[in-house]
């Protein structure tokens, strides 16, 4: 077997104790709880495809919409064409969030170690925890009724001792189950998972495990490392890894988000310069207020702008310092994109426009501004 | 049109102007240099519309060989032509303008025909009078320049914050610069331009590229005013720049005029060691840097730290301490900059409070020149 010339350890800490929630359907339960009617009929939350002539991809659908094949990403004129007598419900972002947001300060009473994937999703470091129980199984399903009891919502968790593994735990007994995977019993689990559920291995790799014979966990335990890297690169690195039981990526409960922004749709769209010079300014303030909440500022800004007919621009400027959070700076350089941007296009009207900050640092440190102008603000 | 001349002297002035003249222009014929000969000279301008440089070779002038056989006027494209007279092998060059705008460039044996564009569609610079004339040292004008525009704001949001305001009035001189986060301002007196009142805002970028034509040769520079252009004359080359429109914002009132701690220190000593401590705050996001000062043992502590690489301090025996102990964080890069405009002075470090603006002047002349920086609020 041809080895590589260095190897680098595989290391297996199996002290820590990680939970993967995985909310059950969750934007289509919400609406199942909001409207009980829709327990029995295949509900799927997306635009209704007659209404937007087709475009638009599903959110999430429930239980029933899934006996048809209707899936979650999958476009919504192929969902409707799979189930035509489904319910099409338009997402309700806000109702999502703040369920979400319910649902992760009750998180925050068992640990602050919380990774937040999705609104759906997080992963929990339990190996200490605030309510002191050593019993991980029990800490999961004490979760899983507070959940039930505050939002009437089921959810599946895995228990595990990596990041990996409990995710897909999470994923083996839905909905609403509880699936623990002990270090002992690591391998055997992931050597029975179909090669399609290792993370990363998606609709490009999986081809090309088949044509390599590796259609599980147990197959692709079989390779050797060096093969792994020659035919997927790091990722092959990485599964080599994973399979072993390894994956030591913390909960990164202090990941920072990426970027803030707002965005607007207009109906009747936007016209003239000035009329969008208003937008930007308005939606500069709540790009403003939105980045000292979460006490974050941000060395670059985008501008997004979609045009009538649908064409979409967007374009960034980076900058050496930090921007300071002014509604007034983000204004006047998104207007500067705005300008430099701006084409025939105008003619068919503003549909949309967006401001975004990215290149987010936390707000640690503010160099202060001689107040050149003494009026303002 | 037709001249002949000494080559490194013509390439001399081609230099100069060609600080004006970019690639990037919203006006095509701005990418080329015009040439305009008459009996006696040759002009040559170059122009971005935001600088504009004009140079004459004069005939008199014996190093210059010119020799004109015709009047007349051309634009050649610059990048081209500067690339083609820099490569001509002997001492001198002819330049023809030949059927239309066909140019010939030869010198020895080589002969280029390159094509030129209409001259009069070449903008005409502003005429600016000479009633408003202010004579300026060449060498304290350009270390004037040096030490003011380092504060000039790099951000558009505020236009004219990217230029250096210059006040002259009652036979003194004042410029000021200020990005909101540090400010330099350097006095001048100028008695004998008593009578000349000015209150304009010259873009930074034009002083920059003026200060590098300062040279030797030019013991003094002339400074001219219009409404929306100034033209400085250096001997035989004038640059104009537009200005900018606005009111600047009104800085007397942010200098502190009191100061609870004081240090004086050497500019090149405080500097190193800010160098030092800043290779570490650069590492990090936030790119901070501590400054303690300690009256008890009269010491001065300089700390930075990166969270993924490390930390530095290092303690310094300021010449001079007084007042009160203090802590201050701010942006070394700022420090540097100022550092450096004093070149190998002593200066003095006022500060009054932690989250105030403070204050470096040179313990010689505190009065003339000030740089102030505002601190880091570190939470």
């Amino acid at each position: 077997m041809a080895q590589s010339i260095i190897e680098a350890p595989i290391k297996v800490d199996a002290s820590r104790k990680i939970i993967h929630v995985d909310m059950d359907a969750f934007y289509a339960s919400i609406e199942e709880r909001e409207q009980p009617a829709y327990k029995t009929q295949p509900l799927v939350v997306a635009h209704d495809p007659r209404t937007t002539g087709g475009r638009g991809v599903v959110t999430t659908a429930n239980y029933v919409a899934r006996q048809y094949g209707v899936h979650s990403a999958m476009p919504a004129a192929k969902a409707l064409e799979l189930c035509p007598k489904a319910v099409f419900k338009t997402p309700n972002f806000p109702l999502y969030r703040e369920v979400s947001a319910q649902i992760h300060r009750i998180f925050h009473e068992y640990t602050d170690k919380i990774e937040p994937i999705a609104f759906d999703e997080a992963y929990l470091d339990v190996t200490t925890n605030k309510k002191q129980i050593h019993s991980a199984v029990q800490l999961a399903h004490q979760l899983q009724r507070e959940i039930w009891e505050q939002t009437h919502l089921t959810c599946s968790t895995g228990i595990s001792y990596n990041k990996f593994i409990a995710k897909l735990a999470s994923d083996y007994r839905k909905p609403a189950g509880v699936t623990i995977v002990l270090p002992q019993d690591a391998e055997p689990f992931l050597w029975r998972e179909p090669i399609e559920k290792f993370r990363g291995v998606g609709k490009k790799t999986v081809p090309k495990m088949h044509e390599l014979g590796i259609k599980t966990g147990w197959d692709l335990y079989q390779q050797s490392e060096l093969k792994l890297i020659q035919n997927f690169g790091k990722l092959g690195y990485i599964l080599y890894r994973r399979v072993r039981g390894s994956d030591d990526r913390p909960v990164e409960y202090l990941r920072q988000r990426k970027s803030i922004g707002k965005e607007r749709t207009f109906g009747p769209f936007l016209t003239s310069t000035e009329e969008v010079n208003d937008h930007l300014r308005e939606i500069a303030r709540l790009v403003a207020a939105s980045m000292t909440s979460h006490q974050r500022h941000g060395k670059t800004l985008v501008l997004k702008l979609r045009y009538g007919d649908f064409v979409t621009i967007t374009k960034r400027r980076t900058f050496g310092e930090f921007l300071p959070n002014d509604a007034l700076v983000y204004y006047r350089y998104a207007s500067e994109i705005f300008d430099a941007v701006v084409d025939d296009h105008l003619d068919s009207g503003v549909r949309l426009l967006g401001i975004t900050l990215t290149g987010l640092a936390p707000l640690t440190f503010e160099n202060l501004t001689l107040p050149l102008y003494p009026n303002e603000n | 049109m037709k001249f002949t001349i000494n080559r490194s002297a013509f390439i001399k002035e081609l230099n100069n102007v060609q600080r004006a003249i970019s690639s990037k222009t919203t006006i095509p014929i701005l990418t080329g240099l015009k040439l305009d000969v008459a009996s006696d000279a040759i002009t040559l301008t170059g122009s971005d519309a935001d600088i504009s440089i004009e140079t004459t070779i004069p005939a008199v002038d014996d190093n210059n060989t010119l020799v004109v056989e015709a009047e007349g006027s051309i634009v050649l494209p610059a990048r081209f032509f500067s690339e083609i007279v820099k490569k001509l092998p002997e001492d001198t060059m002819t330049v023809n303008v030949e059927d239309g705008f066909q140019t010939q460039i030869t010198s020895g044996a080589a002969s280029f025909t390159i094509n030129g564009l209409d001259p009069e569609n070449y903008p005409h610079l502003p005429e600016i009078d000479t009633t408003n004339t202010v004579t300026l040292a060449g060498d304290v004008f350009k270390e004037l320049i040096g030490q003011t525009v380092i504060a000039v704001s790099t951000q558009e949001s505020r236009p004219i914050l990217t230029g250096v305001h210059f006040i002259l009035k009652d036979g003194e001189f004042l410029a000021v610069a200020t990005d909101s986060h540090r400010l330099s301002q350097r006095k001048i007196k100028l008695p004998e331009a008593n009578n000349a009142d000015y209150d304009v805002i010259i873009p930074g970028k034009s002083l920059t590229e003026l200060s590098r034509m300062i040279g030797d040769n030019n013991p003094d520079v002339q400074m001219r005013l219009s409404e929306n252009q100034v033209l400085f004359v250096l001997g035989n080359t004038s640059f104009y720049s537009r200005l900018l429109e606005g009111n600047y914002p009104d800085t007397s009132r942010l200098i502190p005029k009191e100061s609870s701690t004081t240090v004086e220190i050497e500019a090149p000593a405080l500097s190193a060691a800010i160098e030092r401590a800043s290779l570490l705050s650069h590492e990090s996001r936030n790119n901070v840097v501590r400054f303690s000062v300690n009256p008890s043992d009269k010491t001065v502590t300089i700390f930075g730290n990166s969270p993924d690489v490390g930390e530095v301090t290092e303690q310094l025996q300021p010449a001079e301490l007084t007042g009160d102990e203090l802590e201050i964080s701010f942006n070394p890069d700022y420090m540097k900059e100022a550092l450096r405009s004093f070149g190998q002075a002593m200066i003095r470090i006022s500060f009054t409070m932690a989250l105030r603006p403070f204050t470096l002047v040179p313990t010689e002349d505190g009065e003339n020149f000030i740089q102030l920086i505002t601190p880091v609020r570190t939470f």
